[in-house]
């Protein structure tokens, strides 16, 4: 109570202490004239008497200090102090505020940035409910297009049944469905899964209800659950849409709530669906097929359930299909299973990447922490007199640590807020760079533990750079100012640690510039690699006449491809068109489709893995249109189709792998395998009648598959249709009439993908792009600041050595020699500096390796040239310096 | 400031609390003089020591505090015992009695043989 009481009074005093001081000082003086009558009322004289009374009173100044002491907050009011000093003391020295400042902003905002991004992609926990004990379960083979191959349903059902580590395993397929509503349409990505996806995923609804276990099989009402996002988007997030009617591919769907928002792999979805909206789905073929593999696996681990005790079972049960169902899995192809912690999942394409970037970013930090230590520490030298005055007159030595810790708190902390309004900036792009690497991105934020971070790092800068500077040792104080106060040479122990710092930010410097210099030579080689087209001026444009549901509908198929000939002719009577045809997909994109293929009278070796070849359709011209070369042979024409003889065009990979060394025209080949059996496709054989160049379709960076091209007319147009055209000069251009055409004979079908050839080529190339740019930009900066630091530090040599320059110089050296006294001094730091950089780049490039293409590390070319640039521009800051030193007039120096 | 401390803090308070009580409502240089003449000038009182410590008794509210006109119309702070104040002394004399007569029965000459 009482000590409640006195520290409430503390506050108040704190409040009102203006006014009480005023108070104060009246009850001194009135006591300080009560001593005094008293002392003239003994007989004294009024002068002595006064100073009698001063001398009893100890000071009214100490006095008042005291009662101040004993009446506010003492530590407040004099950590404003420090602050108010701190400002001032910075403000006399703009220049050094301003550098210091803006560098710390760089090194800060950088990884502030970052590290949003790191934290909403990789290391948050998943929204989900025991987001860490969900795995996903991969299926992979080798071959193209093998990384990740899904499940079938006799799959998903020996492994729900043989795998006692999984408490519940959620199931869906990824399915495309198109939305028509008031006359427009669009693609949407769906998910179909079993009533108890939800469940086993840990989600919950916002509104209405999820999917349960009685919306599976068949005869039961079609049911969806959109996604936080699409329901945001399309319908603006109104509660009412819950119990309305959708209408999907032509059947109304019921909207039955909306679930929480959440990342899904591989990639994001608009909705969920329970399978009833797809007959394919609960066919025979569906639920029999081994090989016919359609569905993801999620997989909730068991209570007191491990990820290695999931592998191992999971293990044990694919070797037992394995051995079991020998047809459908060909050993020379290696089918495995992975069991992947969700998170980790998610995260796996933006791992590698992300985590160059906060390295790149933590280098920059720790260069420009570097730096200013490197500037506090000079102006410590200069400051070290300031100090020893300061002490001298009874401040100890906390308080002056205080007073240095409180000024790089001042710089840190402004640092950190204009760091933060860079990040603030800097995320805005990142998140759109991770969108392409992980389904997480708009879960990056500018959030509470980000600013924690960021405020977390300034303080622990502040506190280092504080206590880099040396004080005085108590005692000392008498012994610096007998030596006739100023030394501007500082200490042997500070100049090594200033060389060092440089050594070390050359270094640094070094590995970032090789870093930036890999990846941007990464990406003009990826920019360089030829598509296999021999034009860019082609647009592509993918439009969807006919539903998946629709496959067996002969009717329909036959008008879809009149309509597509309708836009194809019409298009080519645009100005500016040389020709335009119809096929899928469009050049550039991976096919979805992807088939065993067999070639007549050729058995495969044992051990031999299965030839694959993807399925794509072309109409005649298509390849004119496209620009994709014809090798031999010739391209389709109105004759082939549905009755005339089976043809088809393959592409030079496809030779290579069945017909090396022979001519494939006349050759027959055939799509093959158990899984035929699920498709629409015939395994009839194919005459070959012209080959064509391999298209990079599988991103710039994979190599070319091999492909076979069917004829468009013969082929159902449900698996999909788009309109290639050749302009004279910008295809661009051609956008807008195109597209009219198009919308114009198909108003409700959705036109997706309008893109120049050049437009999709630059999408495969911009993720590398702006990493390069990043680390390039990091690597940058990281030279200008370690340029900054090796220049300060010799300008600063020469400051202290301008005595014994001088001396040297009236001894007889002349400018060269001096200039190339301290030009060596700073060559060798460079050198040092370089040396080392290099090493370490050298053994940092295997880290990169991952999002190198072409040429591995090491990399000569951009080693040398890293080095050499450092080596300039290093040299480059050394000759101002020593400019100045060859300047000095030993006739003024040995003056003074 | 602790080295030139002439008084130990502890029984400051008990003394200007004690003074309060005998002397009644006082200022500080009355207290101060007080405390000296008592102490027969064996103490003497900076006023860096006293008026923390009677600032410090306000605060904790065992004495309060009044502007008045003093004997010789002087303005003059006047400082008074509150009960609270009352009590404490009370609290503290005999707290300090109690240990004054351990430390001086410590300190005696003991009889031969007594046991510790």
């Amino acid at each position: 109570m009482r000590h409640l009481r006195a520290a409430l009074a503390r506050i108040a005093g704190f409040l009102t202490r203006h006014r009480a001081d005023d108070e104060l000082r009246e009850e001194l003086a009135s006591h300080l004239d009560m001593e005094v009558a008293e002392n003239v009322r003994r007989g004294m004289h009024r002068d002595e008497a006064r100073r009698r009374a001063l001398m009893a009173s100890g000071g009214l100044t100490v006095a008042a200090e005291a009662v101040r002491a004993q009446r506010g907050l003492p530590w407040l009011e004099s950590v404003a102090a420090d602050l108010r000093f701190a400002v001032r003391t910075l403000r006399r020295t703009p220049v050094f505020t301003a550098v210091v400042v803006v560098t710390l902003a760089l090194g800060i905002g950088a990884n502030t940035a970052i590290f949003s991004v790191v934290r909403g992609v990789l290391l948050k926990p998943l929204p989900n409910r025991d987001g860490a004990r969900l795995v996903y379960l991969r299926h992979s083979m080798d071959g193209p297009g093998g990384s990740n191959i899904a499940f079938s349903v006799p799959e998903v059902r020996d492994l729900r049944t043989g795998v006692p580590a999984f408490a519940g395993l959620a199931e869906y397929s990824p399915f495309s469905l198109t939305l028509r509503e008031n006359g427009d349409a669009v693609h949407i990505n769906v998910g179909l899964v079993t009533g108890n996806f939800f469940e086993v995923m840990g989600l919950s609804p916002v509104i209405g209800r999820l999917t349960r276990p009685s919306d599976d099989g068949p005869g039961v009402p079609p049911v969806i659950v959109l996604s936080h996002e699409f329901w945001l988007q399309r319908f603006g997030g109104d509660p009412g849409v819950v119990g309305t009617q959708l209408r999907l591919d032509g059947k109304p769907v019921t909207v039955i709530g909306v679930m929480q928002p959440a990342p899904f792999f591989p990639g994001r979805v608009d909705a969920m669906l329970n399978m009833v909206i797809s007959e394919h789905h609960l066919s025979a073929q569906m639920v029999e097929g081994r090989t016919h593999r359609m569905t993801e696996i999620v997989a909730r681990l068991a209570p007191g359930a491990t990820v290695q005790r999931a592998r191992t079972e999971v293990a044990t049960v694919d070797a037992r299909m394995q051995g079991e169902f020998k047809e459908a899995y060909d050993p020379a192809s290696h089918y495995r299973v992975s069991v992947i912690p969700f998170k980790d999942a998610l995260g796996e394409r933006a791992r590698l990447t992300l985590w160059l970037l906060m390295g790149a970013a933590a280098f920059v930090m720790i260069i420009s922490a570097a730096n200013v230590a490197n500037l506090t520490l000079m102006r410590g030298v200069g400051k070290e007199h300031e100090l020893v005055t300061r002490a001298a007159l009874g401040a100890g030595i906390g308080r002056l640590r205080r007073l240095l810790l409180m000024e790089n708190l001042v710089l840190a902390l402004t640092g950190a807020a204009i760091g933060t309004l860079i990040a603030i900036a800097g995320v805005r792009l990142l998140v759109s760079l991770a969108a392409r690497y992980s389904p997480r991105a708009n879960e990056i934020r500018l959030d509470g533990t980000v600013l924690g971070f960021t405020l977390a790092l300034s303080v622990i800068l502040a506190l280092l750079l504080a206590f880099v500077s040396s004080l005085p040792r108590e005692g000392s104080f008498a012994s610096v100012i007998a030596g006739g106060g100023r030394r501007a040479s500082g200490n042997v122990r500070k100049q090594r640690l200033q060389r060092a710092l440089v050594i070390a930010q050359v270094a640094v410097s070094v590995v970032l510039l090789a870093g930036a210099g890999l990846l941007t030579r990464t990406m003009l080689r990826l920019s360089n690699v030829q598509t296999g087209l021999t034009t860019e001026s082609v647009l592509t444009m993918e439009v969807q006449l006919l539903d998946f549901t629709s496959a067996t509908d002969s009717a329909a198929d036959a008008a879809a491809k009149q309509t597509y000939m309708r836009m194809q002719r019409e298009i080519l009577t645009l100005p500016g068109v040389i020709d335009a045809a119809v096929g899928s997909p469009m050049p550039l994109r991976a096919s979805i489709v992807q088939l065993e293929i067999k070639a007549e009278g050729k058995s495969r070796e044992t051990g031999e893995a299965v030839p694959t070849a993807e399925f794509r359709t072309a109409s005649p011209h298509f390849f004119h249109a496209a620009g994709i070369p014809l090798l031999t042979g010739r391209e389709f024409t109105d004759g082939d189709g549905p009755g005339a003889q089976h043809v088809v065009v393959v592409n030079r990979a496809l030779v290579d792998r069945l017909f090396p060394h022979e001519d494939p025209i006349g050759k027959r080949v055939a799509w093959t395998g158990d899984v035929l059996r699920f498709t629409p496709f015939s395994g009839d054989w194919r005459t070959i009648v012209g080959v064509v160049g391999n298209t990079r379709d599988g991103g710039l960076d994979a190599p070319p598959r091999a492909v076979m091209y069917l004829p468009f007319a013969e082929e159902g147009a449900f698996v999909g249709g788009g309109i290639v055209i050749r302009a004279d000069s910008s295809a661009a251009a051609l956008t807008v009439e195109a597209t009219r055409i198009v919308r114009r004979i198909a108003p409700s079908t959705p036109i997706e993908n309008v893109m120049t050839i050049a437009q999709i080529k630059d999408e495969s190339v911009s993720p590398r792009r702006l990493n390069a740019a990043l680390v390039s930009s990091f690597g940058l900066l990281a030279l200008v600041i370690a340029a900054v630091g090796i220049g300060g530090v010799l300008a600063f040599s020469v400051s202290a050595r301008t005595n014994e320059i001088g001396i040297r110089m009236s001894l007889g050296a002349d400018r060269g020699r001096v200039q190339r006294m301290i030009l060596s001094e700073g060559g060798v730091l460079l050198a040092i500096g370089l040396a080392a950089g290099v090493a370490a780049a050298y053994l940092a490039a295997g880290v990169v390796r991952g999002l190198l293409f072409g040429d591995a590390p090491p990399d000569p070319v951009t080693f040398v040239g890293v080095a050499a640039m450092m080596m300039c521009i290093g040299l480059l800051a050394c000759w101002i310096p020593a400019l100045r030193a060859s300047r000095i007039d030993p006739a003024i120096i040995m003056r003074t | 400031m602790a080295d030139k401390l002439e008084v130990q803090q502890g029984t400051l308070a008990l003394m200007i609390l004690k003074t309060l009580e005998v002397l009644g409502p006082l200022h500080g240089y009355g207290v101060a003089r007080r405390i000296e003449e008592t102490s027969r000038n064996r103490l003497t009182l900076n006023y860096g020591t006293l008026y923390p410590a009677l600032l410090k008794l306000q605060q904790e509210g065992f004495v309060t505090a009044e502007w008045r006109q003093s004997e010789n119309n002087r303005r003059a702070k006047y400082y008074a015992l509150t009960p609270a104040g009352r009590k404490q002394l009370a609290r503290e004399a005999h707290d300090w009695h109690q240990t004054a007569e351990l430390i001086a029965a410590f300190l005696a000459p003991r009889d031969k043989g007594e046991a510790l």
